[in-house]
């Protein structure tokens, strides 16, 4: 084994030997750092969940397109074929809708069949409503506002209207989530490298007789440094295993209420904990942070040992 | 081994702790420090391991100068040192085995090879049966010995101890001189300071610091 190597056992060595001759003190400190990452872990655990159950919403959304009203009935049927022609790519059905059988659904709907008797002609034009079929996500808001543009586009056409604004406000909100998780995790991620960094502040300090010692028996900054490195970046690790422990652990009484909650809408959805990748991540990203408060805490505390 | 040029080191305006020292120990030397308390011997002893810089004049240790060794430099140097303090600076939380593989160990050197040495040198200072003990279980001349042994663990070229029989009682104080002796006999060389005039009994070469200069044994 090189010395480089052996001196990072070393150091590794002397990291858990901290640990164990004040285990109160280490699990305290890993207890305030996971109760900091439990938050942005548990919501990344259910953005994960939500993300594809958002993605396999079946929303069909429709457009309705109105033909201006003074387009004779052969003229109106005669756009078909041109929307069929802009529907090439994509799985729709067309429905012709006369004006007759709108004002008639239109009275048996709303039930204001009094006053619409009152309007004498019928107000409303021939249209046809399209079901888009394949549009299955939120991201898909995009494409349907491109089809409705080229309709619009198309000769004798009025008006037409989408109803994909609430798919919009379905990806504006997850893109909101998002960012919000985004910010939380820096912001617990800020107090996780303080947190550390305090901890790390307090061993230079205890141990500066030791520092003192060893680097008068010709140990080098890196080897008086990495005892501390690997201390923060265990307690960074064990803080996020324990975090991810209790988000998991934490699911198996929530997802007994969302199964009650999600059988009244004829689902089965439940929350899963995240996949092994994710959680290794996120195992990588608490040792990081861990790593970080404790290096800033070490090159703030040695320059002013020295 | 060890030479001074004109060395002067001054901390303000009215702390001057050594002037225009010059001095020359050989390889393979033993030499004695000494002079009155606040002479100047611990600056020098500091300044020969680059504990502190000169303020002016050349120090040069084992050939390398120690006014232009760089900062990542010093630890290389050091590892060439046995240096042994008045109050030994074991480290109280270990054992005195812990504290005395601590020189090999901070080199990268394997623990069953440091653990081995550690044992072998606290042997020769006849404190192998307590290598398990701590050092507040030491008497202050064991102690003083532990920190010996720390310090010709990594086998050096130039042991310099500072008052190192400074707290002790004569018995104590004779057993540690005996053991720099047996390790300058070993051909290592050695700067031992003190102001105990029965240290100096026979000593081949004293030199002697007042009010920061050098008023004897410089050549």
């Amino acid at each position: 084994m090189s010395p480089w190597l052996r001196q990072h056992g070393f150091a590794l060595r002397a990291a858990l030997s901290t640990a164990r001759k004040a285990p109160g003190s280490f699990l305290f400190n890993v207890l305030v750092v996971a109760v900091a990452l439990a938050l942005p872990f548990a919501g990344l655990t259910l953005l994960d969940n939500v993300r594809p159950m958002s993605a396999q919403i079946a929303i069909d959304p429709e457009i309705s397109l109105f033909i201006k009203t003074d387009a004779t009935r052969a003229q109106a049927q005669a756009l078909a074929p041109r929307l069929r022609q802009i529907l090439k790519d994509s799985q729709a059905s067309i429905v012709f809708v006369p004006r007759e059988q709108a004002l008639k659904a239109l009275k048996n709907k709303s039930g204001l069949s009094d006053v619409l008797a009152t309007l004498g002609d019928n107000p409303l034009p021939d249209s046809y409503v399209i079901t888009l079929r394949g549009f299955s996500s939120a991201r898909d808001a995009g494409r349907i506002d491109t089809l409705a543009q080229q309709m619009r586009a198309v000769p004798g056409v009025d008006a037409v209207q989408v109803d994909s604004a609430w798919i919009k406000k379905l990806a504006a909100l997850l893109h909101v989530l998002h960012m919000a998780l985004l910010l939380l995790g820096i912001t617990l991620g800020v107090i996780v490298i303080a947190v550390v960094f305090n901890t790390i502040r307090l061993q230079v300090l205890t141990q500066r007789e030791e520092i003192a010692v060893s680097k008068l028996l010709g140990a080098t900054d890196n080897f008086i440094r990495r005892p501390f490195y690997y201390t923060g970046a265990l307690l960074g690790l064990c803080a996020g295993a324990a975090a991810l422990a209790a988000v998991t652990l934490a699911l198996n009484p929530l997802n007994t209420a969302i199964a009650q909650l999600s059988q009244l809408y004829g689902s089965d959805f439940q929350l899963a904990p995240l996949a092994p990748g994710g959680i290794a991540i996120l195992l990588a990203i608490s040792a990081g942070l861990g790593l970080a408060g404790a290096m800033l805490s070490v090159w703030r505390h040695m320059a002013r040992l020295h | 081994m060890i030479e001074f040029q004109s060395v002067s080191k001054q901390y303000s305006a009215h702390a001057i702790a050594l002037r225009d020292v010059t001095l020359n120990i050989a390889k393979g030397e033993l030499v004695y420090l000494t002079g009155p308390s606040g002479a100047g011997k611990s600056t020098l002893m500091k300044m020969a391991a680059a504990i502190e810089r000169p303020s002016s004049g050349r120090i040069t240790v084992n050939g390398q100068d120690i006014g232009k060794l760089k900062k990542a430099g010093i630890p290389f140097l050091r590892r060439n040192l046995g240096l042994i303090f008045q109050d030994q600076r074991l480290l109280d939380d270990r054992d005195i085995l812990a504290n005395t593989m601590l020189p090999l160990l901070v080199t990268g050197a394997p623990r069953a090879l440091a653990e081995q040495r550690a044992r072998a040198a606290l042997d020769k200072l006849g404190l192998l049966d307590r290598a398990k003990a701590h050092p507040l279980e030491l008497s202050g001349g064991e102690q003083q010995r532990a920190a010996i042994a720390r310090a010709i663990v990594n086998r050096p070229q130039i042991i310099l101890a500072d008052e190192p029989t400074a707290s002790l009682d004569r018995v104590a104080a004779a057993k540690v001189i005996d053991a720099l002796r047996a390790f300058h006999s070993a051909g290592v060389t050695c700067v031992i300071s003190t102001h105990d005039e029965h240290v100096l009994t026979n000593a081949a070469r004293v030199i002697r610091l007042e009010h920061g200069q050098v008023t004897g044994g410089a050549a």
